[in-house]
């Protein structure tokens, strides 16, 4: 398997910094980039540079006098705060802690999530085209262990799949990928189908399934032609990632 | 040179160190909270004001501005970039969400000819002569060509969309986005 890195993605971070930085997004976009910025790394330090970036224009205001009652209503605000126990909420607080121990989720949860820049990217670009097609249910970014972006998945939710490779992959003669999700833990991985050749298509035989929801994981396995002897995932996982509703 | 001077906005707050202060905020010192509001209250509002075009929308957003900071404060480290810069963005991020929450018909009210005249002064070359002389902003933004550099301004300074940038200066969409996006990169070229 090769994969290359797709030079767009961090040219569109930067600009989706930039935008973000200059309020240049509507309330929903807004409201993505604020949720990702609470874990993703790159997006946060492209927003602080964005940010310092134009902060002097801020300094060209001329200060007016602040009404008499503002410092009062905000001293009143700030003392309930401090009386109601340790608050202080953190962006650290809220993360998420995974077992020291496992360290295989370790690993793919933070290729997850710095795979998260790229999907928001992506979703954010497909927010702005318009909607000819049917939308999809739940839409998943799937990146390798190093959490580059390989394939956007869009499960319809009718038993039909789109994948669309981001990156070249060549699999070994006599093998072939697979595409897995994870509807329960009781159900366990089930194939949507083979991806024969990693180009977009549609993958519409798949299984009776529940609806698609969001954080459902989705997988790609490289498996032996024609799939998996056992109708579990067995072979080497070239991509993971969790799905998200498109807004 | 002396014009310059005089117009240079920075003053007496220089003194402040803030991201001191707000490591202050962070263990509970009310203190620390009160000398940020002294010190960049008034050109708070004033900022909040350039985009949401009413004083009293605008010391709300400062109000409520300053109760997050309060509460958030350790958010903030020094790997996060300059602390006043940090708590300016607390305030236009708040003032944004106001007006992209679909509260601009309120906020357009009230906006006269006046004040539309005063706003359009914000996207002119007068800005830039109150940045610093040795500031890289400063001669970043004067090597765009104007349409780029108006167009940056309208969205920093005012809060306008691309759609608002496009009607004001009189171009197709596209056109403003196109100047949007080329104007940003070659800032962050020049900025480095």
């Amino acid at each position: 398997m090769t994969s290359t890195t797709t030079p767009m993605d961090g040219q569109n971070l930067l600009e989706l910094a930039d935008e973000y930085a200059l309020g240049l997004l509507d309330a929903q976009e807004r409201a993505q980039v604020e949720d990702a910025l609470l874990h993703d790394d790159d997006l946060r330090r492209a927003v602080d540079n964005a940010r310092d970036r134009f902060h002097e224009l801020d300094l060209t205001a001329e200060p007016v006098t602040p009404s008499p009652h503002l410092w009062e209503n905000i001293e009143t605000a700030a003392a309930e705060r401090v009386d109601d126990g340790p608050p202080l909420p953190s962006a650290s607080g809220a993360r998420t802690v995974t077992a020291a121990n496992d360290n295989a989720v370790r690993r793919w949860r933070w290729a997850a999530l710095a795979g998260i820049a790229a999907s928001l990217v992506l979703a954010v670009g497909l927010l702005r085209m318009p909607s000819t097609t049917p939308s999809a249910a739940v839409i998943a970014v799937l990146v390798d262990e190093a959490g580059e972006p390989l394939v956007i998945v869009e499960d319809f939710g009718d038993r039909s799949t789109r994948v669309t490779p981001l990156v070249d992959v060549t699999v070994p003669a006599g093998q072939t990928m697979q595409l897995w999700t994870l509807p329960d833990e009781e159900t366990g991985p089930v194939s949507l189908g083979l991806i024969e050749e990693p180009e977009t298509m549609i993958l519409d035989d798949g299984p009776q399934l529940p609806a698609p929801q969001a954080d459902q994981l989705y997988e790609i396995t490289i498996e032996q032609d024609g799939g998996s002897p056992t109708g579990r995932p067995t072979g080497e996982i070239l991509g993971k990632g969790f799905a998200k509703q498109p807004r | 040179m002396l014009c310059r001077e005089a117009t240079r906005p920075l003053d007496g707050e220089l003194m402040l160190d803030h991201a001191e202060a707000l490591s202050r905020c962070a263990n509970g010192d009310r203190a620390a909270l009160k000398a940020l509001f002294e010190a960049e209250a008034g050109r708070l509002i004033a900022v909040a004001e350039r985009i949401l075009r009413r004083r009293d929308v605008a010391e709300e957003v400062v109000q409520d501005a300053f109760i997050q900071i309060w509460r958030k404060a350790d958010q903030y480290s020094a790997d996060r970039g300059s602390a006043r810069g940090w708590i300016y963005a607390v305030v236009r991020n708040r003032a944004l969400n106001v007006l992209r929450d679909g509260r601009r018909e309120d906020l357009a009210d009230e906006a006269d000819l006046t004040r539309l005249s005063e706003t359009a002064n914000l996207h002119d070359d007068r800005v830039l002569d109150r940045l610093d002389a040795t500031s890289r902003l400063r001669q970043c933004l004067q090597q765009l060509d104007e349409a780029k550099r108006r167009s940056l301004l309208m969205a920093y300074m005012s809060g306008y969309t691309h759609g608002e940038i496009a009607g004001r200066m009189n171009v197709p969409l596209g056109t403003a986005k196109a100047w949007v996006r080329r104007g940003l990169s070659a800032l962050r070229e020049c900025m480095g």
